[in-house]
Formats: structure tokens, C-alpha cells, sequence
């Protein structure tokens, strides 16, 4: 497992959390700053009105009523914050719970803010005030303590900090087990993958059931891990039989030689046993010249060469290039094409391909049967077709899919002509050419029908 | 004068082998390893043909083959390969080369088309109406054979592989020769095909009590010629 520091979800939750540190700040930042402001904002808004209030008292009947006001208001007990001064015109205090007007403050100049001594403290406390001039030249204040409101400042900071530090305890706390979560579905997925690589292929990730992201993951995971499992069995059933059908005729390849390296032999004896091994080189040969054939048209290669291919001549030529081998074995090849069937091809490796059909058709029929080559066009859909029957015993149906799988030789005891490549030749071409190969059956015989894609040949 | 041939080929076994067998045919022959010797030995000039792996550790043979073209030099090529014939033999022609030999190949392959290819500037020389080997005698416009007083009935593709043999009498012709300049298919169908059609032809020409013409070269090929 990586280590902590360098792990990608500790970095995302280092991330995390100081996006969620800056927002959160920016919020409460933002809230202590309102809040402070709309408390003040209404504190002024009392405070003017206190003093249109005085100054109507003031208009009705002078001072003497104002003082009464002022004595009154402070007189009623529940608003200790407000503070009130009627001062005469020499500034001093003729009502109100200040000891006298303060020596720094000029009237009328608005809000100010300023440390002053109440009657009925020992200490200064911290005042925000309005003053005006009476007409009468006497002054009047009006006033808040703002001693609570910088406590209620300070406790309010200090809710907000609480709660920043909360907020972040939250995010690391989710972080950490977020980080756990994905840190130990990626060590499942990690070992599954460490255990492939040690050889047992069948291991698989575990599902929890969630079907969250993870498992989504996890079993397409899982379905390319079985893919690849196929691929490698295959592969393995693949190599087996190149070793089967290499080291056999190798072998007696070598015994052969072996034979014909004995001394006291006749010529006869020794030429006939050189020979024997000569034809088991042209067996390995063939069989990987096959392999070779077929790899390289898998990859593609030769498709830089593809022209245009009559199909109907392609079928004549192959099977006039078997037409005396067929007659030497007592069988018949019949053609039938139509002519301007054209497809685009390589005309090198479609030949190959027929002649393996037609090749694999006289191994199979019997004495005196037809071979029959002919090329489809009827249904303008489907592409035009070249299909090659044989009267022989034909493959049943359950094993023709595997038919044209490499090394498939339906004889279990492999013994057979040929090198078991040939229909998988053919499926190699076809898939080169966009074309698709079909077995079917021919009643009796094997019925193989190379059908190209429609559209992609020009017709003539 | 014996002819001069340029072998290029990395594989020892390979080089000493078809040195001797070369010498042996009556061919002088210069043999390097290296595809860059290759390359200089050809440029120097002087060889009627080149006999070149397709696959050289330093150089490959396709671009030997194309750089001693790019420099102006005709000399017939013939390319050794490991790969299949079907589409290399393109790439082969492509770069340059006259002739293609699938490894592995028995000398007489390759001894067959060295002959072809050094001859090859003859061939075309004037336009033959007519061939004839001993009293065989091919009318190349009528499309007819006949031997002596007897006119044999040839299938197409029969009078092509006569046509073919009678152009190269005298001359070793093998079965990928004939499936190449007959049907015009380089890959080997490794059957008896062509055998079958030659000794289908060979019942057409040679009668009984008459001359054999088609001979068999054993281990080669076939060879039209009226005495050996």
C-alpha cells in the first residue's frame, strides 16, 4: 500500500479541506461582520428617535419639560445601555445619568464614540452618542453603552470560531474515513491484481453489493480478468497443440534419420528412410507456414494490397488449379459463377482461402461425389457470396463453430491429413475482409459459404 | 566467363551452403555477412545478380535493395525470406527486387530462378509468334500445339503451362514457377496439384513410342527439353 504521505486521497482531503476552511471562514467572516452592522444600525435608529422625541418635549415646554423627560426615561428601569445628558449652555449636567459634558466633544457633529464617566459607575465605560445645540443654546446628548455590545462581539467571534473549528473537526473526521473507504477498495483491487500476476489467474475482486462506483468497477474488472482467462487458455490450448503437431512429426523426423543413419543399411533402405524424413520437414513446414500465414493476416498485413476481386474468376481459377487433382481422385469439381461479382480483396491471400476450402473438400469427399464452387449474389443485402460443398461426411452442427478455431482437427486422435489450420485460415480471412465464414450443411456434406459485406464491391 | 554473384546472408550455415552449391553450378561468387558490405560490394558493381536476405542484422534487405536501386543499379535481385510470400512478396517487388524465395528453399528453387532472372533481358527481346523444342511446336497466335503430324487438343490453362515450359527449355522450371506464372499464385498449396496437371500434359505430349519432352527433375522441379 502507498504510503500515507504520498497517497492521491490524502491529497484530495488535504484539498478538501482547505477549500471547506476558506468557504466556512469567508460565511462567518461575513455573518460576524452583518450581524455587528445591523446591531448598530438599529441602536442608531433608537437613538434618533429618542432624540425627536426629547426635541418635541423641548418645543412644547423648554428645558424643565426636557429634564422631567430625561429623568423619566432614566427613571424606568429596563434599558440600562442608554445614557442621556441635558447640559446648560457652560456644559453642565442639568439632568442625565452622565457627570458632565465631556470636555472633548463638540455638539452636533454626529455619531461619536468615546470613553466617558457614567453617574452611576466608578469605571469609564464605552459610549457611541449623538449630541445636538438646543435653540436655547443648552446641550443634549443621547446615547448607548457599548460596553455589552463589544462583549456580545466577542462572544459572537468566539461562537464562530467554535464552530469553524467544528466544521473542520467534521470535514477531517470525513475526510479520514473517506480516505479509509477508498484506500482499502483500491488494496482489494490491488491484491486481486498482485495475485495475476503471481499465476492464479482465476482470482477475482470482491463485490460488496453496493453497486456503487467501486463495485461498477470492480466487475468490469472482473469481466476483462475472464476475458483474458479465455485468451490465455486459448492460448495454452494453442501452444499444446503446436507442440503436439510439431514434436510428432519432428520426432519421427529424427527417427527416420536415425534409421538412415544406420551403417551396414542398403541404399535402397537409407534413400527410402530420407525420404520418409524429408516429407515429415514438409509436414512441420506446412504447419508453420499456416500459423505464420494466419498471424500475419490477423495483423493485417497485406490489406495496403487489396484491389478489386472478381469473385466468379477467383472461384474458376481455384478450381481449375484442383481440377486434375480432384479427377485423379475419381471426384468432379462443378463451377458456377455469375460474372461481375466484384469485392474488395487481396487477391493473393482469397485465393489461399478458396484453395484451402476446396483443398479441405477433396480430403473429405468420397470417390465419385461433386465438389460443387460457386459464387451467390441473390440477396442484395447480404453481400455477394463464394460457396464451396462437398458430398463427404460434413461437420455436425454442435462442432462448427469450433471447426474454425486453430489446431481443431475433429479426429480426436489427430492423425488425419492436413495440418489443422486450414478453416482457421479461412476464419482469418474472412475477418480481414469484413467478410464472414459459415458452415452449414450441404445434405450431405460440408457446405462453406465465404460471404463478403454488401455494398463495398463495385459491380460491373 | 562465369557469371558473378553477390550473396548477402547472416546466417553462416546459410552462406557457406549456398557459396558451394553456387561455385559448384559454375557461378563465382562474393559472400558477405553484413547487409552495409552487401550494400558496397553492390554499389562497386561488377555482379550479374544478387541473391540477399530478406532479414540482416545491420541492414535490411528491402532497404539494401532499395538503396542499390536509388543508386542507379539494375543488377537482378533475388530476395531470401522467412516471411510469408503473400504479402512480402509485394514489398519485395516494391522495393525492387526481381524474385522472392521463401525460406526454406532447396537450392534448386533458387538455382532455377537465378537462371530465370539473369536470362530474363532475353526473353523479351523479340515478339515470338511461334516456339518449338525438337519437333513440338506451339503456334503462340492460333493457340494450337502440334508434334510432328499430330495436332494435340490443349485446355487453356494446359497451353499456358506448355507456353510457359517451352519459353524456358532447357531450363529447370519448379512448382512454385509454374503456380506463379501460370495461375499467378504465390502461396504454396502443398498438395500435388501441380504434378497432377503436369502429368495430365505430359500424356497429351509425350505418346507412346515417342520422345519424352517434359522431363522430371528429381527434388527440382520439371524441364521441357528435346534431349538432355
Amino acid at each position: 500500500m502507498t504510503p500515507l504521505l504520498r497517497s492521491a486521497t490524502l491529497r484530495l482531503i488535504l484539498t478538501h479541506l482547505v477549500l471547506v476552511a476558506i468557504s466556512t471562514g469567508l460565511v462567518l467572516g461575513f455573518l460576524y461582520w452583518r450581524v455587528g452592522g445591523v446591531i448598530d444600525e438599529e441602536q442608531r435608529a433608537v437613538v434618533d428617535a429618542e432624540i425627536t422625541g426629547l426635541l418635541d418635549d423641548y418645543g412644547r415646554d423648554g428645558v424643565p419639560a426636557l429634564a422631567a423627560a430625561v429623568q423619566s426615561r432614566l427613571a424606568t428601569p429596563p434599558d440600562r445601555d442608554a445614557i442621556y445628558l441635558l447640559a446648560d449652555t457652560s456644559g453642565q449636567r442639568i439632568a442625565g445619568n452622565l457627570s458632565g459634558w465631556p470636555a472633548t466633544l463638540a455638539p452636533g457633529v454626529g455619531w461619536a464614540t468615546l470613553s466617558l464617566y457614567r453617574t452611576d459607575r466608578s469605571h469609564p465605560t464605552r459610549i457611541s452618542a449623538r449630541s445636538v445645540r438646543l435653540p436655547g443654546g443648552e446641550l443634549l446628548l443621547v446615547g448607548r453603552d457599548v460596553a455589552a455590545r463589544a462583549a456580545f462581539d466577542r462572544t459572537l467571534g468566539r461562537a464562530l470560531v467554535w464552530a469553524l473549528v467544528a466544521i473542520l473537526g467534521l470535514a477531517v473526521a470525513t475526510g479520514w474515513l473517506l480516505s479509509r473507504l477508498v484506500r482499502s477498495r483500491i488494496a482489494e483491487v490491488d491484491g486481486a491484481a498482485r495475485a495475476i500476476m503471481d499465476g492464479r489467474l482465476d482470482r477475482r475482486i470482491g463485490l460488496r453489493g453496493t453497486g456503487d462506483e467501486f463495485d461498477r468497477l470492480a466487475s468490469t474488472l472482473n469481466a476483462m480478468l475472464d476475458r483474458i482467462e479465455i485468451l490465455v487458455s486459448d492460448l495454452r490450448t494453442v501452444t499444446d497443440s503446436l507442440a503436439h503437431d510439431l514434436r510428432t512429426p519432428l520426432g519421427r523426423l529424427v527417427r527416420h534419420l536415425e534409421g538412415a543413419a544406420d551403417d551396414g543399411l542398403p541404399a535402397e533402405t537409407r534413400q527410402r528412410r530420407i525420404e520418409s524424413a524429408l516429407g515429415e520437414a514438409e509436414d512441420v513446414l506446412a504447419t508453420a507456414t499456416a500459423l505464420l500465414d494466419i498471424s500475419r493476416i490477423d495483423a493485417g498485413l497485406g490489406s495496403d494490397q487489396f484491389g478489386d476481386v472478381d469473385l466468379g474468376r477467383l472461384a474458376t481459377d481455384v478450381s481449375d488449379l484442383y481440377e486434375a487433382a480432384a479427377e485423379d481422385r475419381g471426384l468432379r469439381i462443378a463451377v458456377r459463377t455469375e460474372a461481375g461479382l466484384m469485392v474488395r480483396g487481396h487477391d493473393q491471400i482469397l485465393a489461399l482461402a478458396v484453395s484451402n476450402l476446396v483443398d479441405n473438400a477433396l480430403k473429405h469427399a468420397p470417390a465419385g461425389s461433386i465438389i460443387t464452387v460457386s459464387t451467390e449474389s441473390r440477396d442484395p443485402h447480404a453481400g455477394p457470396a463464394l460457396v464451396v460443398a462437398d458430398q463427404g461426411p460434413g461437420i455436425p452442427e454442435a462442432d462448427r463453430t469450433r471447426a474454425l478455431d486453430r489446431f481443431v482437427r475433429l479426429d480426436p486422435s489427430r492423425s488425419g491429413p492436413g495440418t489443422g489450420l486450414g478453416l482457421a485460415l479461412v476464419a482469418s480471412v474472412a475477418r480481414m475482409h469484413g467478410a464472414t465464414i459459415e458452415l452449414g450443411d450441404n445434405q450431405p456434406g460440408l457446405r462453406a459459404e465465404l460471404r463478403f459485406p454488401a455494398g463495398r464491391g463495385a459491380e460491373v | 566467363m562465369s557469371r558473378r554473384i553477390l550473396v548477402v546472408e547472416d546466417d553462416q550455415d546459410t552462406q557457406a551452403y549456398l557459396a558451394k552449391a553456387l561455385r559448384e553450378a559454375g557461378y563465382t561468387v562474393e559472400a558477405t555477412a553484413s547487409g552495409r558490405d552487401g550494400l558496397v560490394h553492390a554499389i562497386g558493381g561488377g555482379f550479374d545478380a544478387m541473391v540477399i536476405d530478406r532479414m540482416l542484422p545491420d541492414l535490411d534487405g528491402l532497404s539494401l535493395v532499395r538503396s542499390v536501386r536509388a543508386a542507379g543499379i539494375q543488377t537482378p535481385a533475388i530476395l531470401l525470406t522467412a516471411l510469408s510470400a503473400i504479402d512480402e512478396r509485394v514489398n519485395g517487388l516494391r522495393a525492387g527486387a526481381d524474385d522472392y524465395v521463401v525460406k526454406p528453399f532447396s537450392f534448386a528453387e533458387l538455382s532455377a530462378r537465378l537462371e530465370a532472372v539473369l536470362r530474363r533481358p532475353a526473353e523479351t527481346k523479340a515478339e515470338q509468334t511461334q516456339i518449338a523444342c525438337g519437333d513440338l511446336e506451339l503456334d503462340l497466335i492460333a493457340r494450337t500445339a502440334r508434334r510432328g503430324d499430330r495436332r494435340i487438343e490443349l485446355l487453356p490453362r494446359e497451353f499456358q503451362m506448355l507456353e510457359y515450359l517451352m519459353r524456358r527449355q532447357g531450363r529447370v522450371v519448379t512448382r512454385t514457377m509454374l503456380l506463379e506464372g501460370v495461375w499467378d499464385y504465390r502461396f504454396d498449396p502443398r498438395t500435388n496439384v501441380i504434378d497432377v496437371h503436369i502429368s495430365r500434359l505430359r500424356r497429351k505430349i509425350d505418346a507412346e513410342g515417342e520422345q519424352a519432352l517434359i522431363h522430371t527433375v528429381r527434388g527440382a522441379g520439371y524441364k521441357l527439353a528435346a534431349a538432355i
